[in-house]
């Protein structure tokens, strides 16, 4: 079964050579790996079918592509997108709401952890730094 | 970074000051202790993926290098386990779409010891159980649905792509993978749900997709574009 698209996208399949920034033509297979572990992960087959893959990767892209057009609408107004955009537009689907305000909480915390690691870190090398010359 | 005991969940163990587990899963006395202190990372979805596969892109990835931070961090923060408020809520949030997914899936998998319910004992305990109880396909589902993720770089190219080259940041990128992940993950239930009344086994197919996408879209769930724009 060849991977070519399930007859569902009419975008073609560009070569890898292709630079990423143009917005005309999209790589296929940009999710295609992470897809068929979260689609296992959800509940299909250990190994989806290619075709599912692409089509599932074409729907999310679609989705994603919405989602930023309408938060575009939203923060037209501040000039530039900001994380309270796609917050607003969430509000109304739960799981996805408290899933994000949790993924946003933990990276807080992880920037916060990180900052105590690297501030430990300096300590420590200070600590080398005058045993040196001791040596 | 833990798949089984690991010398950093003993060291958790000895750092955090953890609930004693409930009992009942003595089998898994030995990675319920280090949990309390992963609890910080909350439940289910992805974040866990994340400490598993240190290289693994996510935007949960922050867990990963959390652990180590987290044990250090501790003693100044007295509680990465009760986040935020919105953590407390996640869980929630994150158990009703759990119950969701066990109605709806065959298999759960489950990983041992892996990321319990955000800092809350008894969902910690709750999870524990569950977890002890998967067989070895619910473990792996379980793992890849816990670590699947989309990367931070290529959903940042895609976003600039999308919006036409301005600056995202790093939580635009972490906030719109998660809900992506949340989308496949409702797209992929419809469409089981879809295979089950078709009476159809196997791999999902691509019209199992459309259908599902197709009852998505009818409830609501898919962003419709409004027939009239007036200001673009």
């Amino acid at each position: 079964m060849s991977s070519s698209g399930g007859g569902s996208s009419s975008k073609p399949r560009s070569a890898s050579s292709q630079p990423s920034e143009t917005s005309s033509k999209r790589k296929r297979g940009v999710f295609q790996k992470e897809l068929q572990h979260m689609m296992y992960g959800f509940g299909d087959d250990p190994n989806p079918l290619p075709e599912s893959v692409a089509l599932m990767e074409d729907i999310v892209v679609e989705y994603v592509t919405e989602l930023v057009h309408k938060a575009q609408d939203i923060g037209s107004q501040r000039g530039k997108l900001s994380v309270e955009d796609f917050l607003y537009l969430i509000r109304k689907d739960l799981p996805k709401l408290n899933r994000c305000t949790e993924l946003l909480s933990m990276n807080e915390e992880l920037k916060q952890a990180r900052k105590v690691f690297e501030s430990d870190e300096e300590k420590l090398r200070k600590v080398f730094e005058v045993d040196e010359p001791v040596e | 970074m833990k798949q089984s005991k690991d010398p950093f969940e003993a060291a958790f163990e000895e750092q955090e000051d953890s609930p004693p587990e409930s009992p009942a899963n003595a089998s898994v006395d030995a990675e319920q202790n280090p949990n309390p202190s992963i609890a910080a990372h909350n439940s289910q979805s992805h974040p866990q993926d994340q400490l598993q596969l240190p290289h693994n892109d996510n935007a949960k990835k922050g867990a990963s290098q959390f652990t180590p931070g987290s044990g250090s961090g501790n003693a100044s923060t007295s509680g990465p386990f009760t986040a935020t408020a919105g953590g407390s809520g996640a869980g929630t949030g994150m158990k009703s779409k759990e119950e969701e997914e066990e109605e709806e899936e065959e298999n759960m998998d489950v990983e041992l010891g892996k990321f319990p319910s955000s800092g809350d004992p008894d969902k910690m305990a709750k999870m524990q159980a569950i977890l002890s109880q998967f067989t070895e396909e619910q473990m792996s589902r379980y793992e890849s649905f816990r670590r699947a993720g989309f990367q931070k770089s290529n959903m940042k190219r895609l976003l600039a792509s999308i919006t036409g080259t301005q600056k995202i940041s790093v939580p635009m990128t972490i906030v719109v993978s998660g809900i992506a992940k949340m989308f496949v993950g409702e797209v992929v239930e419809t469409a089981r749900i879809v295979m089950q009344e078709r009476k159809e086994s196997g791999p999902i197919r691509p019209c199992h997709l459309r259908e599902a996408y197709r009852r998505l879209k009818l409830e609501g769930k898919v962003f419709k574009r409004p027939m009239a724009r007036l200001f673009r």
